[in-house]
Parts: C-alpha cells; sequence; structure tokens
C-alpha cells in the first residue's frame, strides 16, 4: 500500500471554548484546551496524513429525526449541541464522499446519555451526537447495517436506548460496572427488545480494568462480533475517562492502550465522548488517537506520569476473563436466543422506566410499547410525563413509524396518536415519522 | 527621501520617495546569483544626482536567504532537539537533529531533565561547528532548558551564533519552531557577510541612513536586529507587494489584491484595512517553518505566461519562456494578448499581433483570438481568487459564536498591482462584477512598499497564575505573577511594557501596539477555580510609515 495515495484522516476539532454546562462545570471551556495545545505544538494540523473540517451546524430536522423533545428539541437545546452533532455529520460525510480514509470528530458537548425522548440534560448530553450523525448517513447514502462501539468509562445509556428495538445497529459498550459508576446501568442482561435481542451488548467492567483487560475484551469479543456482525460503518464513541488519571472514574487504561483500540477497532468514524482528565490524559489520549487511525507512528505517545497507572489485579483479570466466556457463549447462540424471545412476545412488548436527568434535576417515568407486524417492523408508541422542570412538569404522547412500516402499521400507529389525543391524558402529541423524514406535534 | 529597493528574481525595482511623493522610479535586470550587486546597480542610478545626505532610509527586499535555503547554500548546524515523548518528528525537520533528553509539558512543568553528560558528550562530536539551533517541545511554555543547552554550547564551542526555538517563534508547533531555529543558524553567516557588505557599500557612497531589512510579515528590522533574525527575511517579494497596496491605495473595505508579475501573480485578502495573515508560517523547501508571513495564494499566471496550442485547447503557463513577443522574446505572451487586444500599450504592436497570429483560432480573428486568451487568463485567476476565499470560509474555528454568526470575507474591491495588473485586474473584476483599482505606480509597488514598510516586532505573553508565573517566550522571560485575578486587559498591558523594551533595544519606536490574539480560560481542579490560564499576543501594527500624496490621483478604477 502506497503511503503517499492513502487517504487521510478527516478531523473535526472543536472544542466549543465558548460553551460551559456551568463555570465549574466538569463540561466547560477549558476541556480540550490543554488537548489543543498538544496537537498545534506536535504540529498533527501539518501532516498531510490529517485533514481538518470545519463542523457544520446540524438543523432541529437533523436532531428530530433521532429525539422527540418535550415540548421540543430547539427550547432543550443550545446552538454548542447544533455544532457539536453537526460536527460529527461533517466527519462522516467526509469518509462517506471518499475524500478521508477514516474520521474523528473531537467535539463537544458530547450526547451519549441523550436518549430518544429528552426533557433535559443528563450526562451532560442533551442530544446524542451519533445517533444524529448515523441517521443523517442512513437518510443521505442509504446505509444500514452500523455498528457502534462506546468506549466511554460510562455506559452509553442513551444510545442503547434509541437503537435497543434496532437489529440494524449493533450496539457494543463496554464501561466501569454500573454498580460502581454513573448511570449504573449496562448490565448484561439489557441485550435488546425481542425483535433486536443480542444487537446491544453491554461489558461491564470492574473498577481497576487496564489495557490488559480492555484489549482481552477487544480481541475475544469486540472484534469478533464486529466480524459476524458486518457493518457498514463502525462508530466508535470514543470516551477517554477509561484513563488512570480520571476524576470521575475508576480505570487504569493509558493513552497506549487507547491509541492501539483506535488502530485495532478500524472504526469509519470516532466521535469524542466523555473523559475529564483535561491535563493529563485528554492531551496525550487525543493524540495517540489522532496518530492511530492516520495510520501513523503512536508509540511515543506516553503520559509523562506514567508509572502510576495501576497494575491489573489477578481476580480482576478472572473477573474479565469469565465475562468473555459468558458473552462468547450467548453470542453463538444469538439466533436462537432472538427468536424465543420473540416467540415469547407475542403481538407486542412493553417497558416501563424512570429516568433521571441529573444535569437538570428532572424525573421522567416512561411506558414504550413495541407493536409488531409479520410483514413490517411495526411500530412503537411512548408514553412520557417528568417532573421537576423550571419550566414545569410536562407529558407527551409519541408515535414512532419506521421507514420500512407497511400501510396497516403506520395506519395503527396514526390512530394510537388520534386516540390518546382524545383522552387529554398528556399534554403534547407527537408524530415521528422516519418514512416522511419529519416529526412534529398533531 | 526614502529608498526602497525589491530585489526579485529576474528584476530589481527601486523607489526614491520625496515627501510623500515617488520621485524615482526604475526597474533594472537582476544579475543572477548577485543579490548585493543588484542592489547597488538599482541603488546608483537611482541616487544618481541626489545628494546622499538627504537619504532618511535604505530599506531592502531581497532574494538573499531565500536562494540560499533553495539552492541549499548552508553552513553546517548542529541542531540540538529535545521532543520529549509524542508524535514522530522524523522526515519532517530540515536537519538531521542530535536528540537530547528532558523535556517539559504543555504548562511548561519540567518532566525530565536535561541530562548535562549527554550534552558535553554530544558537544564533542561536533568539533568546527559554529553555528547551532536548540528546540525543545513546549520550549515556548518554558523556554529554561533550551536556555541551559544554549549555555552550555556557549561556554563549550565559541559559537558565532545559537538560535533558539522559543526565541525564533512564541508560536506552539515545535516542528515549525526547530525549522525556523536550524534555518536562521544555517544561513546566519551568509547574512553577516551581506549585511557587512551592504553597510560598508552605503558608507562607500556616503549615504549614511540606516538601512532596514524586510521580513516575510511585511514589516522592517533596523540590519543590527535583522542580522539576528534572517530567516525572517524569506519571502519579502510578495510581502513587499502587500504593503505597496497598503502604500497606494489601502483598501477600507474587505478586499482582495493581485500582484500580476512576470511569471506568477499573489493573492491576498484584505479585512478591516489590513492583509490577512499566516497563523502557521511559511513552507520552504518542503519543510515547514513559524515565520510569519502574509496569508498569499500565488499562482503561476503572470503577463510573460508562455501561450500555446494544445489541438483545440489553449495552453497559459505556468512556464515562462522569456519576455513577451513585443518585447523582443521568442514565444507569445499573455501581454502580448494585452497589447493585441488594446489593453496594454507598449512593446512593438506588429511583433505582438505575430505572436497572437500563431495561436489564431478558425473563424477567428486575431482580435477575438486575443479576447479569448485574456479572458481565459482572468479565468485562471478568478478561479484561484475563488478557491482562496473558499478555503478562508471553510477555516475551522473553534469558538461556537464563530460557527453560528460567522465573520464571512465578501470582498467589495479588487486591486491590480504588477506589470500585468492593467491589462487584467478589470476582466478578473468583471468575473466577480467587483469594482476594481490599479493605482498609479502599480508596476513599482514591491519597491514602494519596501520603502514604506514600517518597522516592527512582535512577542505573546502566556500567564498562568495557578503556577504563578508568565512567560514571554520570544524573550526567553519566565517571571512570577501572584495574582490570581489577572486579566487579559492586565497581560496586554504587560505585554506592551516587554515590547516597548525590546522596540528601544532594537531601535525602533514602539508607537502602535495592537493585540493580534487573546484568550483567557478558567483552570478549575474538581469544582473549584484554583487559576486562570490568558495568553495573549501584542505587534507594533504593521503598516506604512507614511501615506503618499495623491496616491489615487491617476491610474484606472472602475466598477
Amino acid at each position: 500500500m502506497s503511503n503517499a495515495k492513502a487517504k487521510p484522516l478527516g478531523l473535526v476539532f472543536f472544542p466549543a471554548f465558548d460553551w460551559a454546562i456551568s463555570p465549574t462545570h466538569p463540561e466547560r471551556e477549558e476541556r480540550l484546551l490543554f488537548t489543543r495545545d498538544q496537537v498545534l505544538e506536535e504540529g498533527l494540523l501539518d501532516l498531510p496524513q490529517i485533514r481538518e473540517y470545519k463542523p457544520r451546524l446540524a438543523s432541529i430536522a437533523d436532531l428530530e429525526r433521532v429525539h422527540i423533545g418535550v415540548p421540543d428539541i430547539a427550547s432543550l437545546i443550545t446552538d454548542a449541541h447544533r455544532v457539536s452533532a453537526g460536527g460529527a455529520i461533517t466527519a462522516a460525510e467526509s469518509v462517506l464522499r471518499g475524500e478521508t480514509a477514516k474520521a474523528f470528530a473531537l467535539v463537544r458537548p458530547p450526547g451519549h446519555h441523550a436518549m430518544r425522548v429528552v426533557h433535559g440534560t443528563r450526562g451532560f448530553c442533551t442530544v446524542n451526537i451519533e445517533a444524529v450523525m448515523i441517521e443523517s448517513l442512513r437518510r443521505k447514502y442509504g446505509l444500514r447495517r452500523v455498528a457502534i462501539v462506546d468506549t466511554d468509562v460510562h455506559h452509553g445509556d442513551g444510545t442503547q436506548d434509541i437503537y435497543y428495538h434496532d437489529p440494524d445497529t449493533l450496539f457494543i459498550s463496554f464501561h466501569q460496572d454500573g454498580r460502581t459508576l454513573y448511570p449504573g446501568s449496562g448490565f448484561p442482561n439489557e441485550a435488546g427488545s425481542p425483535a433486536a435481542l443480542m444487537s446491544t451488548v453491554n461489558i461491564p467492567l470492574p473498577p481497576g480494568t487496564t489495557d490488559q483487560g480492555l484489549h482481552a475484551v477487544l480481541d475475544e469479543l469486540v472484534l469478533p462480533m464486529l466480524a459476524d456482525f458486518q457493518p457498514d460503518l463502525i462508530v466508535n464513541s470514543a470516551g477517554q475517562d477509561n484513563h488512570y488519571s480520571d476524576p470521575l472514574a475508576n480505570m487504569a487504561v493509558t493513552a497506549q492502550g487507547y491509541a492501539r483500540l483506535a488502530e485495532k477497532l478500524r472504526a469509519d468514524v470516532a466521535v469524542l465522548e466523555g473523559g475529564y482528565s483535561i491535563e493529563d490524559a485528554l492531551p496525550y489520549v487525543n493524540v495517540g488517537i489522532i496518530l492511530a487511525m492516520a495510520g501513523l507512528d503512536y508509540r511515543r505517545v506516553l503520559e509523562p506520569d506514567l508509572d502510576r497507572a495501576p497494575v491489573q489485579s489477578a481476580a480482576t483479570t478472572a473477573y474479565i476473563g469469565k465475562l468473555i466466556a459468558d458473552w462468547q457463549g450467548k453470542w453463538a447462540n444469538r439466533e436462537q436466543l432472538r427468536r424465543s424471545a420473540l416467540a415469547a412476545a407475542g403481538n407486542s412488548w412493553k417497558r416501563e422506566r424512570d429516568i433521571y436527568y441529573d444535569d437538570s434535576q428532572i424525573m421522567e417515568h416512561q411506558r414504550e410499547s413495541i407493536h409488531y407486524c409479520p410483514h413490517c417492523p411495526g411500530y412503537m408508541a411512548i408514553s412520557t410525563e417528568s417532573s421537576g422542570s423550571r419550566t414545569g412538569d410536562k407529558s407527551a404522547f409519541a408515535v414512532v413509524l419506521q421507514q420500512e412500516s407497511c400501510l396497516v402499521c403506520r395506519e395503527r400507529g396514526k390512530d394510537a396518536l388520534i386516540k390518546a389525543k382524545r383522552q387529554r391524558d398528556h399534554q403534547y402529541f407527537v408524530l415521528q415519522d422516519k418514512k416522511e423524514d419529519s416529526c412534529g406535534r398533531i | 527621501m526614502l529608498v526602497g529597493i525589491d530585489v526579485g528574481g529576474t528584476y530589481t525595482d527601486a523607489v526614491l520617495l520625496d515627501a510623500g511623493k515617488v520621485i524615482r522610479q526604475i526597474k533594472v535586470a537582476s544579475e543572477h546569483g548577485q543579490v548585493l550587486a543588484s542592489i547597488l546597480t538599482a541603488l546608483d542610478e537611482i541616487l544618481q544626482g541626489i545628494e546622499t545626505q538627504c537619504i532618511e532610509r535604505v530599506a531592502l527586499s531581497t532574494t538573499l536567504v531565500t536562494n540560499a535555503i533553495v539552492q541549499g547554500k548552508l553552513d553546517p548546524v548542529g541542531l540540538f532537539i529535545m521532543p520529549g515523548p509524542g508524535a514522530d518528528w522524523r522526515g519532517r525537520l530540515a536537519a538531521e537533529p542530535l536528540v537530547l533528553s528532558g523535556y517539559v509539558d504543555h504548562r511548561g512543568r519540567e518532566r525530565q531533565e536535561i541530562a548535562l553528560d549527554e550534552v558535553k558528550q554530544t558537544c564533542k562530536k561536533m568539533a568546527g561547528v559554529k553555528l547551532f539551533a536548540v528546540s525543545g517541545k513546549f520550549a515556548v511554555r518554558n523556554p529554561a532548558q533550551e536556555q541551559k543547552v544554549a549555555g552550555i554550547l556557549a561556554a563549550a564551542m565559541q559559537p558565532l551564533h545559537i538560535a533558539c526555538g522559543s526565541t525564533v517563534s512564541g508560536n506552539l508547533n515545535f516542528i515549525r519552531r526547530t525549522n525556523s531555529a536550524y534555518y536562521n543558524a544555517a544561513v546566519w553567516q551568509r547574512f553577516q557577510d551581506f549585511a557587512d557588505a551592504a553597510a560598508a557599500a552605503l558608507a562607500e557612497r556616503g549615504v549614511q541612513a540606516p538601512i532596514l531589512i524586510l521580513k516575510a510579515d511585511g514589516g522592517t528590522l533596523p540590519l543590527a536586529k535583522a542580522r539576528e533574525l534572517p530567516v525572517e527575511s524569506i519571502f519579502t517579494g510578495p510581502a513587499a507587494s502587500v504593503l505597496g497596496v497598503m502604500g497606494l491605495c489601502p483598501p477600507a473595505k474587505p478586499a482582495v489584491s493581485l500582484d500580476i508579475g512576470g511569471t506568477t501573480t499573489d493573492i491576498a485578502l484584505w479585512k478591516g484595512g489590513a492583509p490577512l495573515m499566516d497563523a502557521k508560517g511559511a513552507a520552504i523547501n518542503g519543510y515547514l517553518t513559524a515565520v510569519r508571513t502574509f496569508r498569499l495564494h500565488s499562482i503561476g499566471l503572470g503577463g510573460d505566461s508562455w501561450l500555446r496550442r494544445d489541438g483545440d485547447r489553449l495552453l497559459i503557463g505556468p512556464e515562462r519562456k522569456g519576455s513577451a513577443m513585443a518585447l523582443g522574446g521568442a514565444e507569445p505572451t499573455v501581454t502580448d494578448a494585452l497589447i493585441v487586444a488594446g489593453l496594454s500599450d507598449f512593446g512593438d504592436r506588429g511583433l505582438a499581433e505575430a505572436a497572437i497570429q500563431r495561436l489564431v483560432f478558425p473563424g477567428k480573428s486575431l482580435q477575438e483570438t486575443a479576447q479569448v486568451i485574456i479572458d481565459q487568463a482572468a479565468e485562471i485567476v478568478a478561479n484561484a481568487v475563488r478557491e482562496m476565499l473558499a478555503i478562508e470560509a471553510a477555516a475551522p474555528v473553534y469558538k461556537v459564536e464563530d460557527i453560528v454568526r460567522p465573520e464571512l470575507l465578501r470582498p467589495e474591491l479588487l486591486i491590480g498591482v504588477g506589470g500585468g495588473a492593467a491589462g487584467l485586474t478589470p476582466l478578473i473584476a468583471e468575473k466577480f462584477k467587483l469594482a476594481w483599482q490599479v493605482p498609479p505606480l502599480a508596476m513599482v509597488a514591491n519597491a514602494l512598499g519596501a520603502a514604506l514598510a514600517r518597522p516592527t516586532l512582535h512577542i505573546s505573553l502566556r500567564a498562568d497564575t495557578a503556577a504563578g508565573e508568565y512567560t514571554v517566550p520570544e524573550l526567553s522571560l519566565r517571571l512570577p505573577l501572584n495574582d490570581r485575578r489577572y486579566s487579559i486587559q492586565q497581560a496586554v498591558k504587560q505585554a506592551a511594557l516587554h515590547l516597548q523594551e525590546m522596540a528601544a533595544a532594537a531601535g525602533i519606536t514602539a508607537d502602535e501596539i495592537e493585540t493580534t490574539f487573546g484568550e483567557e480560560f478558567n483552570l478549575v481542579r474538581g469544582f473549584s477555580t484554583v487559576g486562570k490560564i490568558v495568553h495573549v499576543g501584542v505587534q507594533i501594527k504593521p503598516g506604512i510609515i507614511a501615506g503618499l500624496i495623491d496616491a489615487a490621483a491617476t491610474g484606472g478604477a472602475g466598477t
């Protein structure tokens, strides 16, 4: 392979130097300052193997292709969210247009805790920038099978929620065990609703997991799963808070561990998520990931305090080994498991949950029902109520029609919405119609 | 009286100004490889009959350093680097470096000390070398390690010159600073020889006036200061022309300026009355440097561009085969087409017609053919302008505000200078439906720019209140700071004081100081603010020392 002719890495660097959730919040102006300094000092933006792109602004329609905002998405976001979602789209489009080999959206604010229904901000996220990117690509480039590998230390519960019923999206998240960290979810039994069972893969790792444990999971589980799934596109939700110096988590991964992960994963698009060791980790992890994705030598990217990175305990190694073995068994049986779950579900499947928005202090109660159809993916209905918002309690009833929902299901979904409106149990009634690419109140 | 001389590859231009008026202008062929001889030929001609004691200043723009680098006429340099951990620098430096242990991090904290023995050992391998460059990653955050290595070299090697990366540029970019420092050392002796000879030759002619050297960023430096920073005098020809535009017709509105020369056209963009700068630095010989320049886009099209047919297609440039046939050249040129079309009026019209006759398209007259040619030439330039504007619009920005409310550059005026400007500028303007202007003296805008260019200096100051210090890398300063609430305004004031001291030492008046950038970040640890990072740049405002009287009285303009 000739290096001179190889396509570059597309880089959207958007540090949002004028945006913060609040002045001392971890998601604030200075978060990528030291990363910028390191990237500039290393002269990375001068390399022919790296091409920088200016992010575009995502439109409200781009966001509503994924989200149902209550009362609407526009009133819940800031301009920064449109830039970071737009930055992810810009990065991915550079790949799909054939200008770049891969792309990295090094943007903020992050998005992987934002779910389909949005009442406010949770886990520093308001809109799910990866999902907005993926749905934009599906619309414009006709992609079907997408794999998302979430390497943030926190469970990507928002992305999981959005793709929980979608068998065409494989969502793999490894993260610090939810019993020890926000958001407290991401256990192996959360594996997708019946029609999409085993397209959600959660790998909760014990605190203290190092490069060794992370790469065991990658080599023995994640990479073989990707090979089996054969996605049209691989997306990496590239959180950097598994680093040993991260102040909000307890893992022990290094910049080298992250860079090697990026090299092995060969994601088409990586999108920055969390990572709050802004001085001791992010400059090195980001440079490592950029170099690895650009096919350049990253072996000399080392943190100055690397000698304080912990060593993985034997107990942790053994625990991870068992976790891998359990998943390998389930994965081998995935077709069978899905068939039996669908058979058990019958015509519909329901779940009911409480969802907490830590940044907005909002509590949401949500009921979802999936209505199956022998001819199509069916339709989905969602009832949501929230309390605690400064603008008052809110409720909405929404129906989601899929791109391939059949005419009968489209009518049934619309009827369900009209019926709900007549009952006046909710304030807002929303139809998200993926075939018409529209989302709006009726 | 002011003298400005621009030595280019083909021609040397000189102007003599008195009381805001150009009283003499000349153009002579450059003597190949003889920069000083070219200067003296031009000087002797322009000073004929002038009392030399009337000369107040002589400003020179030369290809001396550019040519030395491009032609590899470089002295051996001991290049020491402290790259620390990070990206691979191999293949990106203009010379093979000697790698030392020790490094500082992005906050300027020393994370590994310099190994003194290692430096001394390496010195032993460098017997006879008298020129050195020292560059450390993040040395702009803390120049101490560079200083330490330089100190050892100064004591052990009797060096002629040691260039440090952090003093040649205060910007982040280890690769560019290292290359700048290396080239500064590699051309140092050649520049000293030139400076000595130029000073002696002027003294011989009785010229007592100070000599100034033009820099790539359009400022000048007094000769004594320029001797320290010879690398800054690369690519001054295009910079001189941009300065010339500033002297001849400074645009009040957003504008595009074109310097249409014999072989190339250099395009510059103007905003707020000033040309846009290249934030990163110039590339030379395939290597990137931190030398500040105007943001210029250069294309291979000029008055002397060679015209020929390839089947039905007309090809224009980028080669130059000599001057226009109208002026005795052997091959048809753009200038010949301009003469035939009646847009230029010099040389032998008959010879120009003969030139275009060679290219005549079937069914088209000589006139029509000339029109097709110049339209195609104008389109080439117009495309380059469009490309440059598109790149400007797509330049990454790092704030939400700049994405949501972008400050797009929408030019309202096209300015042409240089030999080919009069004929082509109106045609290019027509393609954008823009007003245009070709000032009088457009032919010698470069020499005029040199004559009028203001002396400039720039420095940056970065305060880290949590660490309790501030750094001015260009001056190798790292000083304590005990003010937690230090503001951008205070930093600018402090930086201006340092700049004034630096200017005074260099013999430059620093009356108009401007801020080039300013940023301020709170440093938060846990959930409390522990300090601030304040980073500012200040410079003596580049520009011209005095305007021209009746500059726009004649010349051409239109809409």
